[in-house]
């Protein structure tokens, strides 16, 4: 299963030409493609389809379809979702056209109403028979919304379920969670807009941008096909000193992580890390580590690296993955899902996961000298440069053995790590920026050089997570 | 009208002030007579931070007291913490003069005194002179010296030392509410007198009172006081990193960790969650369990940690027969005295002080050990008031009387 990467110069050739199509069914379908967009979405096609002609010509997308047109008239379906399927069965072969030779269709869309709950399932199935990996991304509506409306959605999203390959569900009642009660109405659908415009994002990144560590479409295939067709999704960025900490914490918030209480039953777990240069071994090594203890021993973790180097001095985290329960399953050593495309991607990062410990191997042109650098100078920040070989402290030991890397700083696609294992075992508290608290006034008590004021889980973390 | 019998202790803590008021009966026995109360602000880590908003409080638990005891207090035996608090001990030595061989009261004084005179930083004050052991001519384990023949008189004494301002601004605190402190005592001998008896003492013991804002340990090795100190830290920090950790406002953290405070790892199953309340009920944010009990932990294993340290630095834990006696508010938080066990490895427990006769049922816990331990050592000294021929020799056997027993 390990794959090694052992051709060289091959850069270029590792640019993936995925065809990534993104539409939004139905009215909360086009308000998510506008957010997507807003936020910036590269190399991806936007199709918006709704019955609704008025709501269609608002859509910033450059294709749409417009849904039955001789059964509405350019009319929305009225709240029914059997309206909705006549349309879009009305409109087959335009949809048809616009799926056909994707490898990914995202389909988004508000569920509870007529349009997207009716016509969702039908181009998801169109877009599944068309060959393409079919993602179906929605939003539940609000329990205030009525019952019937949920009892709609429910029933389409059994419906997409079917006839997709993975759906991120997205429950606006948890939506609220990221915004304050106090919020206005327009933030609180708003929010779910953003995290599903996320979450197309990530994935098209994922599949898009070049990766020190490559995940490629495979991988993307294995872990949600492979579930019961319900996606988790986390997404979080964050700056400064414990940027690696934060962002993993902040996708772990995701409403759709479930605070991470999801994760522990999935069986494949995709993990991407976007930074800049300055990303560390120690940074990706305390990622590896939290993400670690949140994941059964059963769980695949497959770990991407993708220099960007927009992304200044930020990092990211993605977690994809799909809930199922792997509790009757093996330990997954074997290969992928027969679903998955022809392996033709390398490297990938499949590997035999055994227990908690990731491996990942690459290897590069260069061999290895084999000096031993002290971990505390390795690890320091902006350091990424020739990890020779590398023991991460404490609890967390981090084998390395990579090439000289001055390419680096190019984001060269074809820049690797070279084998390595990461050891990942650590109990490790969620922490934020050093603080006092309420003992920030009050004169500091400090024993032996620290100072305890500031949170003992706080500190503890520090020392064992980055010296 | 104070009457000569009833006894005060008043500790200002930083949760809380609290009052005992207690009458030592005929056959020796405290009884407890009324326990003021009032929860405290304007102290931060066991010292005074506002002192207007400190001394309503004291004033408050002050009136509460009188009200349910029925006695008018007038002169209270206060209670001193504070991470300023420091000791260390220290071998006084007299040489008698020729031509006297009997060792008097006088040379007990002049051994303290001898054993005080360490240079101090300025803005110190001695708060205690302990006595550990008397040595008369380098003869070990004498008990009381006095009347002894002997050339040379020794003795090791445990001192403690604490910033004088900060001492002054508690007793000035009492006095401008028109109260005497008959005596200032550090909470941790205080909470000594009230949870060990007399055997665990002499078998040796670590209390640890982890109250509001401080933690106070003394050390008892063959029935003398070996080592005390102060950290300040305590259930105030716990609640802080909660509240930094959970990011929940402070009464929240507080209010959880009362209610849920936890120290055990590895208990809550995976993805057990607490779940927050809004104050109409609602169910609000979950929190993971395990989580939650770790930032407990590791505040709760530092304290630990850092107590057994320097108690290991003076080589005092090999000593520790009966173990370790952890009390105060803070040691209400479940599964604490595992996890001293675990770190001291030593055999804890939770301790309450012991039983005194009156209303005490309802205050057999352990956030009153302080409190009525400082009653207990008004007691212990006023027990040997009687004996005393002088003022020197009533200092010297009120000191003697509490700290060898």
């Amino acid at each position: 299963m390990v794959q090694l990467n052992r051709q060289y110069g091959r850069e270029e050739t590792n640019r993936e030409t995925r065809k990534i199509r993104v539409i939004g069914v139905g009215g909360a379908g086009s308000n998510i493609l506008d957010r997507a967009l807003l936020d910036g979405i590269d190399h991806v096609e936007l199709t918006t389809a709704n019955t609704d002609v008025q709501s269609l010509t608002g859509s910033v997308a450059n294709q749409k379809i417009q849904l039955g047109r001789n059964l509405t008239r350019g009319l929305g379906s009225g709240g029914d979702p059997e309206l909705g399927l006549a349309a879009a069965e009305e409109s087959y072969e335009e949809i048809q056209s616009v799926v056909a030779g994707c490898d990914i269709v995202f389909v988004c869309a508000g569920l509870g109403g007529g349009t997207g709950s009716g016509a969702a399932p039908f181009i998801a199935k169109l877009a599944k028979e068309a060959g393409a990996l079919a993602l179906v991304l929605v939003t539940m509506p609000f329990t205030f919304e009525g019952r019937r409306r949920c009892a709609q959605a429910a029933a389409s999203l059994q419906l997409i379920r079917e006839n997709s390959d993975a759906v991120v569900c997205f429950e606006n009642d948890r939506m609220a969670e990221l915004t304050l009660p106090r919020m206005g109405i327009h933030e609180a659908f708003s929010a779910a807009d953003v995290t599903i415009s996320q979450s197309i994002r990530a994935i098209a990144n994922l599949l898009l941008q070049p990766g020190l560590i490559r995940l490629g479409f495979d991988d993307i295939c294995s872990v949600l096909r492979d579930g019961d067709a319900r996606a988790l999704f986390g997404f979080g960025e964050a700056d400064g000193e414990n940027r690696a900490h934060d962002a993993l914490v902040k996708s772990l918030r995701n409403p759709l992580m479930h605070r991470g209480e999801m994760l522990a039953n999935a069986t494949n777990v995709i993990v991407q890390i976007r930074g800049s240069a300055n990303v560390t071994l120690g940074e990706v090594g305390i990622v590896m580590e939290e993400l670690n203890r949140h994941v059964s021993d059963r769980t695949q973790l497959m770990m991407g690296i993708a220099i960007d180097g927009t992304m200044g001095s930020r990092l990211s985290v993605s977690i994809i993955s799909s809930s199922g329960d792997s509790s009757d399953r093996p330990l997954k050593t074997e290969v992928y899902p027969a679903l998955q495309e022809p392996a033709r991607l390398e490297p990938v990062p499949a590997q035999p996961a055994s227990e908690s410990v990731i491996t990942l191997r690459l290897e590069d042109e260069r061999p290895a000298n084999g000096a031993t650098l002290d971990p505390v100078q390795h690890l320091e920040p902006a350091e990424t440069r020739a990890p020779i070989e590398a023991r991460a402290p404490a609890r967390a030991s981090i084998e390395a053995r990579a090439p000289k890397k001055e390419a680096v700083k190019e984001a060269d696609p074809s820049d690797k790590p070279a084998p390595k294992t990461i050891e990942a075992r650590q109990e490790v508290l969620q922490f934020d920026a050093v603080s006092r608290g309420r003992f920030e006034k009050s004169e500091p008590t400090i024993i032996d050089g620290q100072d305890l004021d500031v949170p003992t889980f706080l500190r503890r973390r520090v020392k064992g997570g980055l010296v | 009208m104070a009457r000569d019998n009833i006894f005060v202790g008043l500790e200002i803590g930083t949760t809380k002030v609290c009052v005992v008021v207690a009458e030592a009966r005929h056959d020796n026995t405290l009884k407890i007579l009324g326990v003021g109360n009032a929860p405290s602000r304007g102290i931060r880590k066991g010292e005074l931070v506002d002192f207007e908003t400190a001394k309503r409080c004291v004033h408050d638990a002050i009136v509460d007291a009188e009200e349910r005891s029925d006695v008018e207090i007038s002169e209270v035996y206060l209670g001193i913490s504070g991470g300023h608090i420091r000791s260390f001990n220290n071998r006084g030595i007299v040489l008698l003069e020729e031509g006297r061989e009997e060792i008097d009261e006088q040379d007990l004084e002049d051994v303290r005194t001898n054993a005080r005179e360490v240079s101090l930083p300025m803005e110190d004050c001695v708060l205690h002179t302990i006595i550990q052991h008397y040595y008369v001519d380098g003869q070990d384990g004498v008990l009381n010296p006095l009347g002894l023949f002997g050339k040379k008189l020794e003795a090791d004494f445990h001192i403690v030392y604490g910033i004088r301002t900060r001492i002054q601004n508690a007793i000035r605190c009492v006095k401008e509410l028109e109260l005497e402190t008959a005596d200032v005592v550090i909470n941790s001998f205080a909470t000594a007198q009230a949870v060990l008896d007399k055997n665990h003492k002499q078998q040796g013991a670590l209390v640890i009172d982890i109250g509001g804002g401080t933690a106070d340990f003394v050390v008892y090795v063959e029935g003398a006081v070996k080592q005390s100190g102060v950290i300040a830290v305590g259930g105030d920090h716990i609640t802080n990193d909660l509240s930094i950790g959970l990011k929940i406002p402070s009464a929240r953290a507080e209010k959880l960790k009362i209610e849920e405070g936890d120290v055990t790892l590895g208990n809550a199953f995976p993805g057990e969650t607490i779940v927050l309340r809004d104050e109409t009920g609602f169910a609000g944010r979950e929190i993971e369990r395990e989580t939650f009990n770790q930032i407990i932990h590791c505040r709760v294993r530092e304290i630990f940690e850092i107590v057994a340290r320097q108690v290991d630095a003076d080589q005092n834990l090999n000593y520790l027969g009966a173990g370790v006696f952890v009390t105060g508010g803070s040691s209400q938080l479940r599964g604490i005295e595992h996890l001293a066990s675990e770190v001291f490895g030593l055999p804890s427990r939770i301790t309450a002080p012991l039983p005194l006769a009156g209303v005490t049922s309802a205050f057999e816990h352990p956030q009153f050990s302080t409190a009525i331990g400082l009653v207990r050592y008004a007691h212990l000294v006023h027990m040997d008031r009687p004996m005393a021929r002088g003022i020197l020799s009533r200092t010297m056997k009120r000191l003697s009387g509490i700290f060898r027993t």
